[in-house]
């Protein structure tokens, strides 16, 4: 498993921002939310890929978060897909789709 | 027994052993340099800094109030290494493989001695936002009038905090990015201690260029000069000529007039102050009764300043064209003039008080004139 990490690291980052949109889509999230989700899975990352990230896809507005007081400590930043994150996500899924069937058919 | 830094993140004070602190120190520096070209960079730092401060909290309890350097490395280890723009490769190593070509320049906050006024504060954070000096300068002056003062203190603390550009890199570096909160306060610490023989040696320095200046500026206009009289090619002239020699004369004619222009206002300026301050009269006139002393001290400075400014500027062209080099920002001073002018514009519309002023103003200058006519 440790080798399928070192080995695929390139195809895992290329991939973190599908993961991200997908996380965010189900439901507004703040960054401990989405770290946790993600931490099982192979595409677990860290703050500081996070935040660089979050802030990108701020930027190309596919997500936009909103200020939300938190019981305990400073508010928190709730992040939600955007309509155009939305399209993109959709986008990026029927892509993978015909990813997948690409390979499944040149096995054939 | 360890050191202990109080820090601040996103507003909230963190106690940190010194190794800790010197970690995240690095930690920050490194994400700071990463994220050099990112435009949100200041909002991600931001995030960066809460996160490192949730973390430091989760350590942290009523008995313990102190965060250890083996819980600040697990803290940043559980961070990871800020990603850029730049590609990383598999796990970077969080060593000096970092501030390597993804870096990017940084710009720090330097004082420019060598465009300096007083001590440089304004031409450096001129070049750190990529702006005029002197729109830097006025804006302190404005702020110091304002504020009754306060803009001063704020000089002299900049004065202190910021390092002065001494190597051709530091000077590279000052227009070149990131300077934080805590970095000026160590500057200020540290530079508090040298700046008394600091201060004394570079003022005597500065002297010294200023004479050697002084000569320069006086050789080549004797050069000229010798050169306008005999009215042909000679031998003194400078070796390099990127100026056509016809102008360089002309530049030196005018370099001589415009210096006795600007000098005989300074001297009037100066007469003008000093006999208002000691005999509170300026050559026989005397401002109405019911203007305050530092309005027309005010008004001396603002005409001296309205007046002078064109020729100096001029000046400073003709010497530049004299010694062969390209006009240094003459029109620097111009720029002063018409901020000065649109900031009385604003003060005008928007501030009754200073509409009155200027009333005020306008009547002391017509009192002067009508002495003067009459």
């Amino acid at each position: 498993m440790s080798d399928a990490n070192e080995q695929f690291a390139g195809l895992r980052k290329g991939l973190l921002e599908f993961a991200i949109l997908t996380v965010v889509s189900g439901r507004t999230v703040y960054v401990g939310d989405i770290l946790a989700t993600l931490a099982p899975t192979p595409f677990a990352t860290q703050e500081g890929t996070l935040y660089p990230l979050l802030s990108k896809l701020r930027r190309e507005e596919y997500v936009d978060y909103q200020w939300v007081e938190s019981g305990q400590g400073p508010p928190r930043k709730y992040y939600q897909l955007t309509d155009k994150g939305a399209a993109r996500l959709e986008e990026l899924a029927a892509y993978w789709r015909h990813l997948t069937t690409t390979f499944e058919n040149l096995g054939r | 027994m360890e050191r202990v830094v109080t820090i601040n993140l996103n507003g909230n004070p963190y106690q940190l052993e010194e190794p800790a602190y010197d970690a995240l120190r690095a930690y920050m520096d490194r994400a700071q340099a990463a994220l050099a070209d990112n435009p949100d960079k200041a909002e991600i730092v931001r995030d960066l800094e809460q996160a490192i401060a949730d973390k430091c909290a989760g350590y942290l309890s009523p008995a313990k109030s102190v965060i250890s350097r083996d819980e600040m490395s697990r803290i940043l280890t559980e961070m990871g290494p800020v990603e850029g723009a730049a590609p990383e490769g598999a796990e970077a190593p969080r060593a000096e493989s970092f501030g390597g070509a993804s870096e990017g320049p940084r710009r720090r906050l330097y004082r420019i001695k060598d465009r300096a006024v007083v001590s440089g504060v304004c031409s450096g954070i001129g070049a750190y936002f990529d702006l005029d000096p002197n729109v830097i300068r006025l804006l302190f002056i404005l702020a110091t009038l304002f504020t009754s003062g306060f803009g001063i203190l704020v000089y002299i603390v900049l004065m202190f905090a910021i390092p002065s550009a001494h190597t051709s890199e530091e000077w590279a570096a000052a227009h070149g990015v990131p300077f934080n909160a805590q970095e000026i306060i160590d500057r200020a610490k540290r530079e508090y201690g040298k700046f008394a023989d600091d201060s004394a040696k570079s003022w005597r320095s500065e002297q010294r260029s200023w004479r050697r200046e002084w000569r320069d500026q006086q050789r080549s206009w004797n050069t000229s000069f010798r050169s306008w009289e005999t009215g042909a090619n000679t031998p003194a002239a400078a070796p390099t000529k990127p100026v056509g020699y016809a102008e360089r004369i002309f530049a030196g004619l005018f370099a001589f007039i415009f210096s006795v222009i600007t000098a005989a206002f300074l001297i009037a300026f100066l007469i003008a102050l000093f006999s208002y301050l000691t005999t509170g009269a300026i050559l026989g006139w005397e401002a109405p009764n019911d203007v305050p002393y530092w309005l027309v001290l005010l008004i001396i400075c603002i005409v001296y300043g309205a007046v002078a400014t064109p020729f100096a500027a001029l000046r400073r062209t003709s010497y530049a064209t004299l010694n062969g080099r390209r006009d240094v920002g003459a029109a620097d001073d111009f720029i002063v003039l018409v901020l000065a002018a649109v900031a009385a514009w604003f003060a005008w519309v928007y501030v009754p008080e200073a509409r009155e002023l200027m009333e005020q103003s306008y009547i002391v200058v017509r009192d002067f004139i009508t002495h003067w006519t009459n």
